[in-house]
């Protein structure tokens, strides 16, 4: 029977593709935690059990080197850390998913200045001050910055354990700049006008990147421009102040940069703007400062050593600070893990010990003080020179609820759907009553 | 065949859909009722998450998205689906190799496929189609972000996907139309159009009834392919329904379940009124036999 | 006229037209047509392929770039050496294939039956399959969540293969239901007759008759189930991840990676393909006349 022969034949050929991923499985993910990921001291008690530990960490160059050496430095007999690649979107979702409930899947989760306090205040995260203080010495944790400590602290409590710092830097094109005699713009003023520039040269149309990507991209650079007249989205007593001067300032700023920048900026995320500066169809970009490192490899683009960096502009010359947001990323242990919370915790302190976090540099700013000095990276001297004249901003726990709920209004805005005026008491009204739900 | 019998071969599997599909469902509509979240008990509230979704402008643009999404495709599916069917009815030693060529489009999950699509209208990824088309035309067509534009770009990814099957289904339609019908139109003087239109066309109307009915359930399905063709949907009017309720009740840690859910039932609802015609024929026919 | 779609009058499995017919012109367009359309059909495939093998500094580039680069595999290398890719891989494999093994042994009896026990129930309970088969996934894929949770089967292969061949059920039935009926009930009472039971005609006599249906209906499952996104995007985290999960996990990641995923998409693909070229011809075979002449 024809038939059958066939029928057969695609079985084999099925039983074939299986048994070839089995077999050559045994090479796989032998890279995972990256072979070249520094090892570090990770000497917790070993537990009686086999023991897996699940990461949930998004990848990004900065992040990366202390997932990896986590991974690396803890793994050993009955324990496994297990990590796998996921993008920062896939990481909230993740995040909101595994805190819900009595049990989760991860055990160790990447956490961030702007959700701390929400998760905290739900009591989703362990609070880790007790920790701190047993294990200061061991892995001299007195050295993690204040500031960045402050920045992971809710009502007085520590709830994660700071690793680096991420601010905005502005990359360029230096070739570009220079040939046209310009320098790194210090106001958005000056951006256009370098931008204009640039543009009558003819070779590129679109000299401005920024991501204003439709999710958490443009409610942060928005938050950005606001920061830099010195206003947040809440003031100190959780008031909304999108109907703010500050608040129009910052969205008249964004709008005026729009002639310069692709017309689909706002499906833009920081890959896709890192993709504009590879590709040379941009000129002038402002993203974190973690995303910085991968524009200076050659093996992502021709262009590498064509780009020089600086601290990003100011909104208005008379802004106080500059246009940027200072972001903390940390360690936390969710409250439902069912594995023992001290291993967990010296798991992460060695991740961020000394050693560590000098191995991140240059791909990170770290939080320990005292290691990045300006000639650590291409971009070190202007990371460091926006750390300062970046607004700090104390979180609070409706921060990412009214975050999420006026993100369509600010799109709106930006597209130009809806003028500022109307957009602004929209927001406005939309903040309080999420607010007052909550 | 005795009523033990048909009760013992048909019991495990309408088992399994009772289990795994009506208990579920169920749920849903307990949680259309309550303020709820993931791993905690609901509060009932009555019908206010329903008041709340029916009350926000979003639901309506995205019914009016899917129904017009829907009509579109499904009409071009059934029309470049019969052609190419026909025309490979008619191919001789090529046709294997055409028809597994046209069914990798099928067999690419389809979030996949959308993000290979994508890369060939976006220019931060090389963007081929910008590319000849401004090499042709001087144009920079903005996909992403203009309301018709990203619409065409989606439609032509929904249509991508799903005309193999429809067009493997109608292929297999073709071949069982006796060749004597045929003959016998071309020999009463009919001619090629009124032949397709008068004979072949009603000999397979099963079969067309058929895909019709499995690209309108999937087209109101859609979600998957949006989230890499359409990053900001609802700023341009082309959001789901799908993909409205995965933003309100999963997405971004969002967790609006109760809502969600009232959204689900009143999607329900909708396939419900569209599949209405298919349904009313089916019992129809039950009555018929009864 | 739904219910009676995929039969069709027998004596229909493929050949090649003959060597013989002259070829007309028209036939001739059609087919240079015919080529054209599969070509495009390929296109966003064969792009990814491209982009996939070029040296990462070049593979996005804007304007692309088609030659002067020396092709490589390292994106694969890198795929199969730093992530979890085989382990995505036999989860996706193990789902497909549990969930098309299940869906058929409780399918094939259930259309039997639905084919033979005529009336009103019948009626009613393919018309339930089909408002099942048009069911939002959300509406039983989130409480699946929820319930896998509290059931402790969150994230397992056997949790995502149970939701699938619940999910597939209705069409799987649908289909070989349409199968069934094209065997005349002749065969069966012949069968009864000469002493076999309701489970013995099935088992050796409508089952054989079946092969080629069943192998269509099994062809379909094991794609959907192959493909399925959502339900294992909800139902799947760390321990049970399948491939389009994790090529969704991808794309909002940096150029390296984002390569991976192309990789990826094509290592998923392959194999399909090969299956999808080996079976189209019995797909369409089976699917046109479904029974006797296989």
């Amino acid at each position: 029977m024809r038939f059958h022969k066939h029928l057969r034949t695609g079985a084999a050929a099925l039983a074939v593709v299986a048994s070839l991923a089995g077999v050559t499985a045994c090479g796989a993910g032998s890279r995972s935690g990256a072979q070249d990921a520094t090892a570090v001291a990770c000497d917790y008690t070993m537990p009686t059990a086999d023991t897996t530990v699940n990461v949930l960490a998004y990848n990004s160059s900065a992040i990366d080197p202390f997932t990896n050496t986590m991974v690396k430095s803890c793994t050993r007999e009955k324990v496994t850390l297990k990590h796998d690649p996921i993008d920062f979107g896939g990481q909230v979702t993740k995040t909101t998913a595994t805190l819900a409930g009595g049990s989760g899947s991860y055990d160790i989760l990447e956490t961030y200045g702007f959700v701390v306090p929400g998760f905290a205040a739900k009591g989703n995260i362990e609070p880790l001050d007790d920790y701190v203080a047993k294990y200061a010495d061991k892995y001299k944790l007195n050295a993690l910055s204040k500031q960045m400590r402050s920045s992971m602290s809710y009502d007085g409590k520590l709830y994660g354990l700071p690793m680096q710092a991420q601010m905005y830097v502005l990359a360029y094109r230096k070739d570009v700049f220079d040939s046209l005699g310009l320098k790194p713009p210090t106001t958005f003023a000056e951006m256009i006008d370098a931008a204009k520039a640039i543009q009558a040269k003819g070779e590129i149309k679109y000299p401005i990147a920024l991501p204003l990507n439709a999710t958490a991209d443009i409610t942060t650079n928005y938050q950005a421009a606001m920061n830099s007249n010195g206003k947040d989205f809440l003031d100190s007593s959780g008031k909304p102040q999108f109907a703010s001067d500050e608040s129009r300032k910052a969205l008249e700023g964004m709008k005026s940069l729009l002639p310069y920048m692709d017309p689909q900026v706002t499906t833009f995320d920081q890959p896709k703007v890192q993709q504009q500066m590879f590709n040379g169809t941009a000129a002038m970009a402002i993203m974190f400062s973690g995303r910085m490192n991968d524009l200076t490899l050659p093996a992502n683009t021709k262009l590498a050593d064509k780009f020089a960096f600086a601290a990003p502009p100011a909104v208005e010359g008379s802004a106080p600070y500059l246009y940027s947001r200072l972001s903390v990323d940390g360690w936390s242990i969710p409250k439902n893990t069912k594995l023992d919370k001290d291993l967990l915790f010296q798991m992460m302190a060695a991740s961020v010990s000394e050693d560590a976090s000098k191995a991140s540099v240059p791909a990170a700013y770290p939080a320990r003080e005292g290691m990045v000095s300006d000639d650590s990276s291409k971009y070190a001297a202007a990371a460091n020179a926006t750390i300062g004249k970046s607004m700090p901003t104390p979180g609070s726990p409706s921060a990412a609820p009214v975050t999420n709920a006026i993100r369509p209004i600010v799109v709106q805005v930006i597209t130009g759907q809806l003028d500022i005026e109307a957009g602004m008491q929209q927001m406005q009204s939309i903040a309080e009553k999420t607010i007052a739900g909550s | 065949m005795r009523r033990r019998e048909f009760a013992l071969l048909m019991g495990p599997s309408l088992l399994v859909m009772l289990g795994l599909l009506v208990v579920p469902l169920v749920r849903t509509i307990q949680w259309s009722f309550q303020k709820v979240e993931y791993g905690s008990p609901g509060d009932f509230i009555g019908l206010s998450n329903y008041s709340q979704a029916l009350s926000d402008p979003r639901l309506g643009r995205a019914v009016l998205f899917t129904l017009l999404l829907t009509v579109i495709v499904t009409a071009t599916i059934l029309v470049l689906g019969y052609l190419i069917a026909t025309g490979m009815n008619g191919l001789g030693k090529l046709r294997p190799y055409i028809l597994g060529a046209m069914l990798v489009a099928y067999v690419l999950p389809n979030i996949v496929g959308a993000v290979s699509f994508s890369w060939l209208f976006d220019q931060n990824f090389g963007g081929a189609v910008n590319y000849v088309i401004q090499a042709l035309t001087g144009q920079n067509i903005l996909w992403f972000t203009e309301t018709w534009p990203n619409r065409i770009m989606v439609m032509a990814h929904t249509v991508w996907h799903l005309l193999p099957f429809s067009m493997l289904m109608i292929l297999a339609g073709l071949q069982g139309v006796p060749k004597e019908l045929r003959e016998a139109a071309i020999i009463d003087g009919a001619s090629g159009r009124k032949t397709h239109f008068y004979v072949i066309i009603p000999t397979i109307r099963g079969i067309l009834g058929f895909v019709c009915l499995i690209t309108i359930m999937d087209v109101l399905r859609t979600f998957d392919n949006l989230i890499p063709l359409s990053p900001q949907a609802d700023a341009i009017g082309n959001e789901s329904i799908m993909l409205y309720v995965f933003d309100t009740a999963f997405r971004d840690g969002s967790a609006q379940l109760g809502l969600g859910s009232a959204i689900n039932v009143l999607a329900i609802l909708l396939i419900l009124v569209c599949l209405f015609p298919f349904i009313r024929g089916l019992l129809k026919e039950a009555k018929a036999k009864a | 006229m739904i219910a009676d779609t995929i039969k069709a009058p027998a004596g229909s499995v493929i050949k090649p037209a003959p060597r013989a017919r002259r070829r007309s012109a028209a036939s001739r367009i059609s087919a240079v047509l015919l080529i054209l359309t599969a070509v495009v059909m390929l296109a966003p495939f064969i792009w990814t392929a491209l982009s996939v093998t070029k040296p990462t500094d070049v593979a996005f580039a804007n304007p692309p770039i088609l030659t002067g680069y020396t092709p490589t595999l390292k994106a694969f290398q890198d795929l199969w050496e730093t992530t979890y890719f085989a382990q995505y891989l036999i989860n996706t494999l193990v789902v497909a294939v549990l969930s098309t093994i299940v869906a058929l042994v409780l399918g094939i009896p259930a259309a039997y039956a639905l084919s033979r026990f005529p009336g009103y129930v019948s009626a009613i309970l393919l018309l339930l399959a089909l408002v099942f088969r048009s069911l939002p996934r959300f509406s039983v894929v989130l409480p699946m969540y929820e319930i896998s949770k509290s059931l402790g089967i969150y994230d397992t292969t056997f949790a995502l293969a149970a939701a699938l061949v619940a999910i597939n059920q209705p069409f799987s039935i649908w289909l070989l239901r349409n199968f069934f009926a094209e065997i005349p009930k002749e065969l069966d009472e012949a069968a009864m007759i000469d002493g076999c039971t309701r489970w013995g005609t099935l088992r050796r006599v409508m089952i054989p008759l079946m092969r080629p249906g069943i192998f269509t209906a099994g062809i379909f499952v094991f794609l959907f189930a192959f493909q399925e996104y959502l339900t294992a995007l909800v139902l799947t985290d760390t321990s049970s991840k399948t491939v389009p999960v994790f090529i969704t996990t991808q794309l909002g990641q940096t150029l390296p990676m984002l390569q991976q995923a192309g990789a990826a998409a094509m290592l998923l693909t392959l194999p399909v393909i090969a299956i999808s070229f080996v079976a189209q011809k019995y797909l369409v075979a089976g699917l046109s006349d479904g029974s006797v002449k296989g």
